[in-house]
């Protein structure tokens, strides 16, 4: 995996999540896709900027989204008039200012402290003891009375839900593929 | 193809799995993640998402600075670092204590300066307090105090002598043959001798916090250079301030009353004009020869002064060198400061005495601070 590649792209990129996800959930008339859609645009991008990188990154990842979504409704998989409209329309998004682009230190890190507040009791148990104090998951689960494969297990799932809010912090659900649902049938196995 | 959805939680189970120091990440291990990453591009995404975020949760160690170690605290509560209490942006449970009147004059926030010579008014300009003063003009005149040791016992013949001492690091609680007690900070050396008319302990060096036992016949006297403090039943620390607090090489004794009252006389060769100040409890008095400074706050807030015994250390608007100070007399690895503008930053925020990586960190990422780390020391400049 090339470093300079994935350090372009998390900045570049990733910090563009949650308008990424906006405009794809307002754009696209099924929210169940959103994330698909976010995860499929990030393929494109990536494998396109691995041959040579975008000048305007940001305005590359929605001009791919929206090829993206064509692609689908040409494909048929989706056919919806509604759609291809909204898409003519969502130009403008490409000028809204993205208040996180340039976040500073200080946004960041109470952007990290929010999402660590919003991961499920047990889960923000394991990632404190862990990121905070420096703990193995053989440390964690003593302190937690848990074995080490639930510490990994809810370590698993603290990355992905801090990934969510960190990135998204105000998109909700949309995109996550983690509704309340979801995440509920997701506790038997992680 | 796996869906999104499997593919992150594949892409984080690899992480989680690195990311546990307990566990050997083997030649095997790096071999099979490669070769699952580059079994599909959606792999490789997935995973640079997830390991972008999971670096960047590092940074909370910064924010959980102020959090005594082994306590996972909730989810409101554990904000106490100096960040959210700085940036306003923090929840109303963290904001700092409400100022305390000042006892003896002014409006002065006790907490803002307990280790400080300098005081602050409200506004946060720097104020210098005339406190009590003992020799009128005279007291201006800083005499160096020299520290002599043990001329004080020999018109008395103690009855017993006995040496207490701390190693570097180290905190401990040592009872008294007179029945007080006595916590030793780091690297202190003191001596105790009592004799028919008076306790009497010598302070070397280092710090110490008395809990005296009341007996009028045999007032509790403690001696650091020729500064004296005379206590009956009452709390009260001492500390010989080193060379490095006191820059011109003179001998500054701090003295902070969380109990009763204690008398003071200092040394300094000077007669003062005044009886000797009471220092009652929540004073933080500084004494440098004939030359006093006192502030008065609430016991409470005197205690803070001192937590140096619990090991949680508490800073409040105190400059960047005083705050180092403290550490360094705990730590092995010290901290120094490389520029004069730096020194004089304020900061705030709980700290375990013992965490200078964590203090360090916050510095770095909240105030623009860069640190240069060797073993033994961690230098701070401005970035």
């Amino acid at each position: 995996m090339d470093e300079s590649l994935a350090e372009w792209f998390a900045r570049e990129i990733l910090v563009h999540e949650e308008a990424l996800v906006r405009f794809l959930a307002r754009t696209w008339p099924h929210r169940d896709d959103v994330y698909d859609l976010r995860q499929e645009t990030y393929v494109r991008v990536y494998e396109a900027a691995a041959r040579s990188r975008p000048a305007s990154p940001r305005a590359f990842m929605y001009a791919t989204a929206r090829n993206l979504m064509a692609d689908r409704i040409r494909r048929g998989r989706v056919v919806s008039i509604e759609v291809v409209g909204d898409m003519e329309a969502l130009n403008v998004s490409l000028e809204e200012p993205t208040p996180d682009d340039k976040a500073g230190t200080w946004q960041q890190l109470k952007r990290l402290a929010d999402a660590l507040d919003r991961l499920p009791d047990r889960c923000r148990h394991a990632v404190w003891l862990h990121k905070m104090e420096d703990l193995s998951y053989r440390e964690v689960a003593a302190r937690m009375g848990v074995s080490v494969k639930t510490v990994e297990k809810q370590i698993s799932k603290g990355i992905r839900r801090l990934a969510q809010f960190y990135l998204q912090r105000d998109t909700g659900d949309a995109g996550t593929g983690e509704t309340a649902a979801g995440s509920a049938r997701e506790e038997p196995h992680g | 193809m796996d869906s999104h959805r499997d593919i992150e939680r594949i892409a984080a189970d690899w992480l989680a799995r690195r990311g546990d120091a307990g566990r050997a990440w083997t030649d095997a291990d790096q071999r099979a993640l490669d070769a699952w990453l580059s079994a599909s591009t959606a792999h490789q995404v997935a995973y640079i998402r997830l390991d972008a975020v999971w670096q960047q949760a590092d940074r909370l160690k910064a924010l959980g600075a102020g959090v005594p170690s082994g306590e996972v605290p909730d989810k409101s509560g554990w904000r106490r670092s100096p960040f959210f209490a700085h940036r306003s942006l923090a929840a109303s449970s963290m904001a700092q204590p409400a100022p305390t009147r000042a006892r003896t004059e002014g409006d002065v926030d006790a907490a803002s300066g307990l280790s400080a010579l300098r005081f602050r008014s409200r506004s946060g300009r720097p104020v210098r307090r005339r406190g009590l003063r003992l020799a009128g003009a005279a007291a201006c005149v800083l005499l160096a105090a020299t520290v002599s040791l043990g001329g004080w016992y020999r018109y008395a013949a103690p009855t017993e002598a006995i040496e207490f001492s701390t190693a570097f690091g180290d905190v401990r609680e040592v009872p008294l043959p007179d029945g007080s007690a006595a916590t030793l900070s780091s690297d202190t050396r003191l001596r105790m001798a009592l004799t028919r008319r008076a306790r009497r302990i010598e302070l070397e060096h280092g710090e110490a916090y008395f809990q005296v036992v009341a007996d009028a016949g045999r007032p509790f006297i403690v001696q650091v250079g020729e500064t004296r403090l005379i206590a009956v039943g009452t709390r009260f620390a001492v500390r010989a301030e080193s060379g490095e607090a006191a820059p011109d090489g003179d001998r500054t004794v701090r003295v902070v009353v969380t109990e009763g009252a204690v008398r003071l006389e200092p040394g300094g060769g000077v007669q003062p004009s005044s009886p000797p100040p009471l220092l009652t409890a929540g004073v933080v008095a500084m004494v440098r020869g004939s030359a006093v400074q006192v502030e008065s706050g609430s016991p409470e807030l005197a205690e803070r002064a001192l937590g140096w015994r619990t090991g949680d250390v508490v800073f409040s608007a105190t400059p960047l060198a005083e705050a180092a100070a403290e550490f360094n007399r705990h730590n092995a690895r010290r901290i120094v400061i490389d520029d004069p503008a730096l020194a004089q930053m304020r900061v705030d925020g709980g700290f375990r005495i013992h965490n200078v990586d964590g203090f360090v960190r916050l510095l770095e990422v909240a105030f623009d601070v860069e640190a240069e780390r060797t073993d033994d020391r961690v230098v701070l400049r401005r970035r």
